[in-house]
């Protein structure tokens, strides 16, 4: 009786190593398996000023509900640079398409499924409330028209401006998560919440140092850095979190030139010396405005942008490198 | 020939056995189908100049050569013509914001090209790398599995222009069939036969374009489990709302404390 080959027999004299057919091959002449997004800089832009928009809209929220009369600065400003990202978001995004001329596409349909889809949607709502929340400040705290939901309760309308601006945070997050990328799906479980948390980090370090120059009260400041401290600490966590459960696959973020530049640019510069500047901020009492204590605030809220912009490009690199990588593509998922 | 019926899911069969690397395949598509051409590039990889699938680019055929250096006798070349699998759960067609990748009624995935604005998130939400966006027109493109021609009662160019039948077009439960007995006969004379895309219990569900292979999925590049990218959503969702929900009640508790 002649033995069957069989393609599990033929893998198996493989793992022998001496003979049989397919020997070293693990991949067709290394050839990419998947095909790399063509976003380019103006996507890295859109993720890291929606990611300070969506935190901003975030913080003026709960500042207008839970703050102060010290915090009304910290509400005007937020609320404003939720129109700001609100107003250069599209513009991004729009540039970036193969056909800009239809955008207006991306409004046919509503579809759950697509994050692209659900995307665009939040936008749209996020800028509508953006605009509205703008607008209550140029005409006076509660005074916004009956036809704009005027009649809606204020912490309604700021619950609900903080909702769509979370969607916007974290979307771009299950955007790449939920592609054939290897390195993107294999950080489904932390990539969201790093993209939330460098949200709501960049946008306080924004505020902080608008804030800080516009001579704004110290006390908002330190509250500022406090949550930024925490929103930081929990990033780098999870950015340890996702280096160590990607294994192998992770190399194409964590690993070779941009892991290098992630560490020293998000978790050295970005995260470890704006904590520690704001770590001291917390053990001394904010007194004054003074230059030593602005300087400072700029400094780390310098950092920390910078710490987020390069996060949103690694991120995004290591996706074509990872795309580019027929062994990651051909591992075996989990 | 035939007539289509609509309803009726169509597909390839595409049997490495019998293909003999002529590439008339990617000329017919080519012509057919009016793309561009990619340029003169030398590879240096086996008779394999075309590289990989692309936007212009829809039918690619593989040259996998196989040396054995111990039983020269048993050395062999596989060629597979590569194509779009129009799976039974497309990756891009669930990615797809506008709508424009849908399935039409012989059951291929196709990108309508005057609806598509070229956002390009089906492109990394392909599992086999097919789909790309094509410059020229600033657009998403891949196999239309020749609509056109199947409109008009024609078989694919591609399959047409196959002088071994290694790519056969026809009903996707007869071309199943036809390829259950082609592996059985092949494994009968010792071939290490197995089908790619037929009775899969992966999230992407069986391809209408299926392959009849014989070696590992890797060697032609195929992923051996694909995975359909949006059954990482949910998790990926939980994980940025329970950030967003953290945050916030720090930020609340922050601007309560006097």
């Amino acid at each position: 009786m002649v033995e069957q080959i069989t393609p599990d027999a033929v893998a198996a004299s493989l793992s022998g190593g001496e003979s049989g057919f397919g020997r070293n091959q693990q991949s067709y002449y290394d050839h990419p398996v998947l095909q790399k997004p063509h976003w380019r800089w103006e996507v890295v832009w859109y993720f890291f000023i929606g990611g300070i928009m969506s935190g901003s809209a975030l913080l003026a929220a709960a500042a207008d509900t839970f703050g102060d009369e010290d915090d009304r600065a910290l509400v005007r400003n937020g609320r404003w640079l939720a129109l700001a990202g609100a107003v250069m978001s599209p513009v991004l995004l729009i540039k970036d398409l193969g056909r800009p001329e239809r955008f207006l596409n991306m409004t046919r349909i509503v579809k759950l499924k697509s994050p692209m889809s659900v995307g665009v949607w939040s936008l749209l709502g996020f800028s509508a409330m953006s605009a509205i929340a703008a607008l209550e400040e140029l005409l006076g705290r509660g005074r916004v028209p009956w036809f704009l939901g005027g009649l809606i309760p204020r912490g309604l309308r700021n619950l609900f401006h903080a909702l769509a601006a979370s969607f916007v945070g974290s979307y771009t997050g299950v955007l790449i998560a939920a592609t054939a990328i290897p390195v993107w799906n294999a950080g489904r479980r932390q990539i969201p919440a790093i993209f939330v948390c460098s949200a709501v980090s960049t946008g306080c370090a924004a505020q902080a140092a608008l804030l800080a120059l516009s001579g704004g009260s110290p006390k908002s400041i330190a509250k500022l850095e406090k949550i930024e401290l925490v929103a930081a600490l929990a990033e780098a966590a999870l950015l340890v979190d996702y280096a160590s459960s990607a294994g192998e696959t992770g190399n194409a973020l964590f690993g070779g030139e941009i892991g290098e530049r992630l560490r020293a640019g998000t978790l050295i510069r970005g995260i470890a010396i704006p904590a520690l500047l704001n770590l001291a901020g917390i053990f001394t009492k904010p007194g004054h405005a003074t230059k030593r204590r602005v300087v400072k605030t700029l400094i780390a809220a310098g950092l920390t942008l910078y710490g987020g912009y390069v996060l949103r490009k690694s991120v995004i690199e290591a996706g074509k490198a990872s795309a580019d990588d027929p062994r990651a593509a051909l591992r075996q998922p989990e | 020939m035939m007539t289509q019926t609509d309803g009726q899911e169509y597909g390839f069969f595409t049997d490495v056995t019998l293909c003999i690397g002529c590439k008339a395949c990617e000329v017919a598509c080519k012509q057919w189908n009016q793309l561009p051409s990619d340029g003169y590039t030398f590879s240096g990889n086996s008779y394999d100049n075309t590289g990989s699938l692309s936007a212009t680019t829809w039918r690619h055929v593989e040259f996998v050569e196989q040396f054995d250096r111990v039983n020269p006798a048993e050395s062999r070349w596989v060629m597979m013509s590569d194509v779009c699998k129009h799976c039974t759960h497309a990756g891009c067609m669930e990615a797809c914001p506008t709508g424009a990748i849908v399935r039409n009624e012989f059951g291929s995935v196709y990108v309508q090209p005057d609806v598509c604005n070229g956002c390009g998130y089906c492109v990394p939400s392909c599992p086999f790398g097919v789909v790309a966006i094509e410059q020229e027109r600033g657009i998403a493109q891949k196999c239309t599995l020749c609509y056109d021609r199947q409109k008009g009662g024609l078989e694919p160019a591609c399959a047409k222009a196959c002088p071994t039948d290694s790519i056969q077009f026809g009903p996707i439960e007869e071309l199943k069939a036809k390829a259950k007995r082609r592996t059985e006969e092949l494994l009968a004379q010792n071939v290490p036969a197995r089908l790619y895309g037929v009775d899969e219990a992966g999230s992407v569900g069986d391809l209408n374009a299926f392959f009849l292979i014989t070696d590992r999925p890797e060697v032609f590049n195929l992923p051996p489990k694909p995975v359909l990218p949006s059954t990482h959503q949910p998790v990926a969702y939980l994980s940025g709302f329970l950030a967003t929900a953290a945050l916030a009640i720090v930020a609340m508790q922050t601007f309560r404390s006097r």
